[in-house]
């Protein structure tokens, strides 16, 4: 069969989102790959310097629609450094949790498009029925079960109601056994681990020269995590591990986020436990000023998708002068024509399923 | 001869009295009865207006009422498929249901009727024809998907007394007709002008070719074993002992290469969703891709049944010569492998081109040969 | 090589074939939900509880608003604009209206409201055939079996109260922020009377100008004031700020 370019995307099955992959395909094998995106672009950046600093939380949210605490505490994040103010650790200890919730939900929804992508509608439901008690602890703490709105300038939007540590402990309880039949239905089963094992591989230095963050990076190798290697939020004082896998390949990448959302649950529980010696009346908000101080100030955190950071330049009035998005996914895919270099058609859902699309905050 | 009461034209003849069949066959005298009642009733009614001429009496001549008797089985025997069609897709439906934590099928009672509104909704969909089609290639490529994928559904016996022709040939027909598919899918896979189609149907190919060879040869050694091509001589060849017994090996390799014929998870590549979007089903919309998954389940079920046949002793119950129904005991093996079928959907996650390769001439064929050896071992030392 | 999961999961290459262990688990799984029933909801015949505090579409409790517009303030998408409706008692009230199709149930409208009379509902079955439809007015807002929790109490603590050592004087940007006047500037239009939602502000003579024209300037009762900056969007002359207290 002669070369032809197979377009995959925006409304193909495998790509979660709106976005292209042109494929240049040998009969089966890949040739060539050129990442197409921009189809969800909606000025995010733009819009915010038209908005007063709180109203921004919500579209902070909209950046990803499951990773939407991580992305809201960000943006949170950066206007407290450019306000200097310190979070008391009990607003500390809630946005830790909440944001290990984020986590494991959004790795749970890139379990099961795994599942889909694999051609394993069972991981799949598994999965989404799993994520759906995370989903209900989110409606618990701040009332809404996506687009959660939590993290505020200086503090969260409420404190934890008295039955959310009880709650909270028995779904990670529950998951933690959960999610070992799901882990048998991926890794105990030959098929599934031979689709993921060597495939996409990405080394070090190549991880290092796009950029990649986040489990993708760590997935080759790279022992970094922002949580731990620059902790915010107090995440120094609890304890845990950083996933690292040395592979590089699909099933490293894989295996770093099992790995990772085990060791979120123990976040988790590590944070309760800190959050229950705390007296109940600590603040949980402080008031902030409506108007921010001229200066530049950067804020970085792990998001569920690699590192995400986002950098202000404010001019001293309630608005931001300019809000730039530094989206883990917007690197990570500059990648995808490295990953599927040579592999199969067959393997380009398996590999690209593990860079965990979000476009969303990819094109903002 | 009056010829007033209507139960003088429905007389309930011996269907065995007939030019055309000779042997006892039910869909046949279901047929007869049928039509000595319908027959009977429309010449009765005939005779009624114009009494006394020949119209009547020809409709329920000898061999009027055999012709129309072997048209009305034809009709039961598809019906029984069809049906027995419809309840695999609900048993798979409600199995996946129950393995994936969710509901399955909701509609009638226990959701049997599910498949039917699904049917009246893919029916109610545009019947779209991409402009850039070859027409030709892309209709009779389906047609002759979806035909011979129902013929061989209803060649298949449910008994001994359930058959539609009783020939020396039996089931290496039904081989040759289930091949016949994969190159449909190929010549379809090109008509639809469509690159995913394309693909779809290459893979389609190259998967049902590498293992329709290790299929065959375990069907060899199954005929080898029982020393005839015909259905009836298999099972009954099996009545001492059922060939899965001898025959594990052939009967691993002939279930693994049953799924891949009918292009089931995990082995479904030609119509892999996450990457060919439907695969060489893209560009068949409406009812025909409606029937195109009926004629996929039909093809399922003649997998089953064949497995059922060769290894499961057939219609046969193991230590007992009573068999009051042997048809459904039949359908209930039919439906434990199908059942197997479902659960391994459910399990297992797609494999990729060059594995289902590997799968299919590096594992399957040397384990189909090593079967055959057995056989000719047992053969020459006269073990059975 | 920190992946400790697989510790407790032992995988060897005599298992490359393994492919049991999945269909072990679906079939437990199959018994479980067979016994159990699946986890499904079925949505439109049952649904899923939700708590109080969830945030579906705004309501309003309709005889606590003031009408001061801080919701539509503080609403992102501008979906909020305070209509005249009939009060109960016959006057004419400000009160606001959602356009739902815009809103998207941040929820700010509750948590910034000083009297609480904005709240979250559990309601979010919001589906309508027009968009207009969509466009609630006060009336229909109301939300009659509210609770607690559906009010959100803004609980904010002053960063100069922490640095005391003072933790248990939760208060809100309504009730210390108040408005500031620069007496130079003012010009005595009393435009910031007319748009004061709670009546906070009164007029009073201060003196008398060259003309011989009575010096009129703003007082205001600052423990009624909830700061919603009417006065300040108002003034033509910029005079009034709002001083935070921090």
């Amino acid at each position: 069969m002669a070369e032809m370019w197979l377009t995959m995307g925006p409304q193909h099955p495998f790509s979660h989102g709106l976005w292209t992959l042109k494929v240049l395909a040998d009969g089966e094998i890949v040739k060539d790959a050129v990442p197409v995106i921009g189809y969800l672009h909606r000025g995010w950046e733009k819009e915010c310097e038209n908005r007063p600093y709180p109203l921004i939380i919500p579209m902070a949210d909209r950046l990803c629609y499951s990773a939407s605490m991580t992305w809201s505490h960000v943006y949170c994040k950066v206007v407290e450094e450019a306000l200097e103010i310190e979070l008391t650790d009990r607003t500390k200890y809630l946005r830790v949790v909440a944001d290990e919730i984020c986590r494991i939900q959004s790795h749970l929804m890139w379990l099961a498009a795994m599942g889909t992508d694999l051609g394993n509608l069972t991981v799949f439901l598994w999965a989404l029925r799993e994520r759906e008690f995370f989903l209900d602890l989110n409606v618990k703490l701040c009332g809404q079960r996506l687009t959660t709105n939590y993290p505020r300038i200086g503090g969260v939007r409420n404190d934890m109601p008295y039955y959310f540590e009880r709650d909270c402990l028995r779904v990670v309880k529950r998951f933690e056994k959960a999610i070992w039949n799901i882990i048998a239905m991926m890794d105990e089963s030959a098929i599934v681990v031979s689709r993921l094992k060597g495939v996409g591989v990405i080394s070090r230095k190549d991880a290092a020269n796009y950029g990649l963050t986040g489990p993708t990076m760590r997935g080759c190798g790279v022992d970094f995590d922002v949580r731990r290697d620059d902790p915010y939020c107090n995440y120094d004082q609890l304890d845990w591990e950083v996933a690292v896998c040395k592979e590089g390949d699909a099933y490293g990448r894989y295996r770093v986020r099992i790995e990772e959302m085990l060791q979120s649950c123990e976040i988790i529980k590590q944070a309760m436990e800190k959050l229950d010696k705390l007296p109940k009346t600590d603040p949980t908000r402080v008031k902030v000023p409506k108007n921010v101080p001229a200066g530049t100030h950067f804020a970085r955190l792990e998001d569920p998708r690699g590192e995400s950071l986002m950098y202000l330049i404010s001019d001293g009035s309630d608005r931001p002068y300019r809000l730039k998005v530094r989206s883990p996914i917007f690197v990570n895919v500059s990648a995808s024509k490295h990953l599927v270099d040579g592999v199969r058609i067959a393997d380009i859902p398996a590999i690209m399923g593990t860079i965990d699309m979000c476009l969303g905050e990819t094109d903002r | 001869m009056p010829y007033d009461s209507i139960l003088n034209w429905i007389v309930f003849k011996d269907p065995m009295v007939n030019p055309f069949y000779n042997v006892y066959n039910l869909p046949y005298d279901i047929g007869f009865k049928l039509w000595e009642i319908l027959g009977g009733a429309i010449a009765w009614l005939i005779n009624l207006i114009f009494p006394g001429n020949g119209a009547s009496k020809f409709l329920v001549s000898q061999e009027v009422t055999g012709i129309l008797a072997l048209v009305l089985m034809v009709v039961v025997i598809f019906a029984v498929a069809f049906v027995i069609n419809l309840t695999m897709i609900w048993e798979e439906r409600k199995v996946l249901g129950r393995m994936m934590d969710r509901r399955a099928t909701r509609v009638g009672p226990l959701g049997y009727l599910q498949n039917l509104a699904d049917g009246l909704k893919t029916f109610l969909k545009e019947n779209i024809t991409p402009s850039k089609a070859d027409k030709k290639g892309y209709m009779w490529a389906l047609s002759i998907v979806i035909g011979t994928s129902v013929l061989i559904a209803c060649m298949i016996p449910l008994s001994d007394r359930w058959f539609i022709a009783d020939y020396g040939a039996g089931l290496l027909i039904i081989f040759g007709l289930f091949a016949i598919a994969p190159f449909m899918i190929l010549v379809a896979g090109w008509a639809q002008n469509n690159k995913y189609a394309l693909l779809g149907g290459m893979r389609a190919a190259a998967q049902m070719i590498s293992y329709e060879v290790p299929m065959l040869i375990v069907f060899a050694s199954v005929t080898l074993m029982a020393k005839s091509f015909n259905i009836n001589d298999i099972v009954a060849a099996q009545v001492g002992m059922w060939f899965i017994v001898p025959q594990i090996l052939g009967f691993i390799v002939f279930m693994v290469a049953a799924v891949a014929e009918a292009e089931r998870i995990p082995f479904d590549l030609p119509e892999a969703e996450a990457e060919l979007v439907e695969g060489w089903q893209t560009e068949y919309s409406g009812m025909k891709w409606g029937l195109i998954m009926l004629g996929d389940y039909f093809r399922g079920y003649v997998a089953c049944a064949l497995g059922v046949i060769m290894f499961l002793g057939g219609w046969m119950i193991p230590f007992t010569s009573w068999n009051a129904i042997p048809e459904i005991v039949f359908l209930l093996k039919v439906f434990l492998i199908f059942f197997v079928f479902a659960w391994i959907r459910a399990a297992h996650a797609r494999v990729r081109t060059d594995q289902i390769l590997w799968l299919g001439w590096k594992v399957l064929l040397p384990l189909s040969v090593i079967n055959l050896l057995i056989v000719l071992a047992l053969k020459i030392g006269g073990m059975v | 090589m920190t992946i400790k999961y697989l510790d407790k999961f032992p995988r060897s290459n005599a298992r490359t074939l393994w492919v049991l262990k999945p269909m072990w688990v679906t079939l437990k799984n199959m018994f479980k939900t067979t016994l159990h029933r699946p986890v499904t909801i079925m949505y439109p015949y049952e649904k899923e509880w939700v708590p109080d505090n969830y945030r579906g579409r705004p309501g309003l409790i309709f005889e606590k608003c003031l009408g001061c517009g801080i919701c539509k303030r503080m609403c992102p998408t501008t979906c909020i604009s305070m209509i005249e409706v009939d009060g109960d008692d016959g006057k004419k009230v400000d009160r606001p209206q959602v356009n739902l199709g815009r809103c998207m149930m941040c929820g700010y409208c509750a948590e910034y409201c000083p009297v609480n009379a904005m709240i979250v509902t559990p309601d979010y079955e919001l589906a309508a055939y027009t968009r207009e439809e969509l466009i609630y007015g006060p009336r229909k807002l109301a939300w009659p079996k509210h609770t607690e929790m559906m009010q959100v109490h803004l609980k904010e603590h002053l960063l100069s109260d922490l640095k005391n050592g003072v933790t248990d004087k939760p208060t809100a940007f309504y009730s210390i922020d108040r408005p500031e006047l620069n007496d130079a500037k003012c010009i005595g239009c009393s435009r910031c009377v007319k748009v004061c939602p709670t009546g906070v502000i009164e007029m009073y003579t201060k003196g008398e100008n060259a003309a011989g024209k009575p010096i009129k300037r703003p007082k205001f009762d600052l423990a009624k004031c909830v700061c919603c900056q009417n006065c300040v969007d108002e003034c033509p002359k910029d005079a009034l700020v709002i001083k935070e207290v921090l």
